[in-house]
């Protein structure tokens, strides 16, 4: 129960500085952007209305759009995978090593640094060994030469190179979440267990893996949520090159906008993204609070 | 929380005394170890690649220290690549929207959270809304509109998407917060006659310094990394912030490696340095920004 009963002003002065900016900044943005998507235009010059014909030549007619929504669907799955992963590296953590903390830390690092620090750090390593990168370097050490290549201008592995990295980065970051998850569990909910004789695995089967599915949850979500918003990386890697072999939604979308001055197609697929990600997040919310009536 | 942690650990403690040397422990702890090195060597590589000339770069043993540290890559990066402009443009650019982030959402939140008022829960469901939003997809509408009133190529133009994309999760946090301090404590302020800024300013601010922090963390991790807003938004060089500087310096040497390392380095040097400072508080910031988003 609220006891601060306060004119409209009083609500208007402390509510609308923050609502304007973030309405005017983050909800108009999306709406121009939805109306854009039905214009032939170029940004600068005479805007033409033309409907829905935008969406239709990116839903039936552009060769670039549909692998590009399957590299951002398989970003998504790739990044999910990794989460049992981390809640396997979590359990061990929490279970084998007495000051846990100076690990996750450790793990955690790559997570704070700048897309910009990681991408050109990891273009190095991909470098042609000529070029001084490691990883080929390292392969011709251990005479796998014929495995080394220039990873990121081939097109048949450029991909899988950038789903690598974003792996390798927010792998600390899940391991994190999960830790964290399974530090809050009840000590004396294990000790139940182990006296009905459960322990190690199994405990872990039926009592972490259950209690740390809200857990599990948050990490999928910021998982799927930010595969499909992955961006900035691969602008910074590869600009979704070589020969759009590792376009996704957002960059296709930052390519057809900014470099063929396709404003309003660039919306169109800008209002796809949008709609796409409002979706998955409200499916796995329905999944998840299925699963979570079923556990609790 | 630090009750779980105790609790953990004497769980752990019961688990470890049986078996001490068990082979198990032995392969997790490779495990882990191995996970250690593949997570912080490319850094510890960067650092050693950074101090190297370009012939032992291009010489093959990736392994090995450089024969003498090559400084004068830092210099020329330092030099060449306006290293402490772009840091100080970083420092500005992320430093206002701090506040301005802290100073909208603490208000909003005070309203959200504490007033009796029909529309304060729809208010917050318009800002969950807003943390599903890609940010990428208001590039190109913000950049028409910025144009158009002129703020294109300043600062200005990060500042104010910086605060509008942050405000959500601080929103999201704070008013959490607000809501469950009990309320006896501004009963007995509005007895004494205290106004509502009074309330909010010398009662509500002062106890929510903790999840204050925590936006804090949040805001500088997201704003200080943010690169795309800045290369679509800033041309000129004297604006550029440090992620974007980094990049465009990275692109323009290309043949240079050691001195491109360097930049790297002193570019991530920023994060590492508060991150050593504050690792606990950043990881548990982050951990809550998760748990809450």
């Amino acid at each position: 129960m609220n006891v601060l009963r306060v004119s409209k002003w009083t609500i208007a002065a402390f509510v609308l500085p923050c609502l304007l900016i973030y309405v005017g900044l983050v909800f108009v943005p999306i709406l121009v952007s939805i109306y854009s998507g039905l214009l032939d235009w170029n940004g600068i010059g005479e805007s033409k209305f033309i409907g829905l014909q935008n969406f239709h030549k990116l839903l039936f007619d552009d060769p670039v759009f549909w692998p590009s929504v399957r590299r951002t669907l398989m970003f998504a799955v790739f990044s999910m995978v990794e989460i049992p992963v981390a809640l396997f590296v979590a359990i061990l953590l929490n279970r084998f090593i007495k000051k846990p903390n100076f690990l996750v830390s450790s793990y955690f690092l790559p997570v704070i640094l700048s897309v910009v620090i990681i991408g050109q750090l990891w273009k190095t390593i991909y470098n042609p060994a000529a070029m001084g990168g490691m990883l080929n370097q390292v392969l011709e050490a251990v005479h796998l030469d014929s495995w080394t290549r220039s990873w990121l201008t081939d097109p048949s592995v450029a991909m899988y190179a950038l789903y690598f990295v974003a792996l390798w980065q927010y792998l600390g970051y899940h391991t994190l979440i999960q830790f964290t998850g399974i530090q809050n569990i009840p000590a004396d909910i294990y000790e139940a267990a182990k006296i009905d004789g459960a322990d190690g695995l199994q405990a872990d089967w039926y009592i972490t893996l259950p209690m740390n599915i809200p857990i599990i949850k948050i990490s999928i979500v910021l998982a799927f949520i930010g595969s499909l918003q992955a961006f900035d990386m691969i602008m910074v890697m590869t600009g979704g090159g070589p020969a759009h072999a590792t376009d996704v939604i957002s960059t296709h979308m930052y390519n057809m906008s900014f470099l063929s001055m396709k404003y309003g197609y660039g919306s169109a697929i800008a209002a796809f993204l949008v709609v796409l990600c409002l979706l998955a997040t409200l499916i796995i919310n329905l999944v998840f609070n299925r699963l979570e009536k079923k556990f609790t | 929380m630090s009750q779980a942690i105790q609790a953990a650990t004497g769980n752990r403690a019961v688990r470890i005394g049986r078996k001490p040397f068990s082979l198990t422990r032995v392969i997790v702890i490779a495990l882990l170890s191995v996970l250690f090195v593949t997570q912080l060597y490319p850094l510890l590589w960067l650092l050693i690649y950074s101090l190297k000339n370009n012939e032992e770069i291009l010489s093959g043993r990736f392994f090995s220290l450089p024969a003498s540290p090559q400084w004068v890559n830092f210099t020329n990066a330092i030099e060449s690549g306006n290293y402490f402009k772009y840091l100080f443009n970083s420092l500005f650019v992320t430093s206002v929207t701090m506040i301005g982030v802290l100073l909208l959402s603490t208000l909003t939140s005070f309203a959200i959270g504490r007033f009796r008022w029909r529309y304060g829960q729809a208010v917050l469901v318009l800002f969950l809304v807003g943390m599903m939003v890609p940010m990428q997809a208001t590039l190109l509408p913000l950049m028409i509109i910025f144009k158009n009133m002129g703020i294109l190529n300043t600062h200005l133009s990060l500042i104010l998407p910086y605060i509008a994309f942050q405000t959500p999760i601080a929103v999201f946090i704070l008013s959490g917060f607000m809501k469950s301090i009990p309320h006896e404590i501004e009963e007995s302020a509005v007895v004494d006659g205290a106004g509502i800024f009074r309330i909010f300013r010398s009662i509500i601010l002062p106890i929510s310094v903790p999840p204050m922090m925590t936006v804090c963390i949040l805001t500088f991790i997201n704003i200080w990394n943010e690169y795309i807003l800045a290369a679509t938004f800033i041309s000129s060089e004297r604006l550029k912030t440090l992620p974007f500087g980094v990049n465009s310096f990275v692109s323009q040497y290309s043949v240079n490696y050691g001195a491109i390392g360097a930049f790297l380095v002193l570019g991530a040097l920023p994060v590492i340095i508060i991150y050593f400072l504050l690792a606990d508080k950043i990881t548990k910031g982050m951990v809550a920004g998760a748990v809450k988003g």
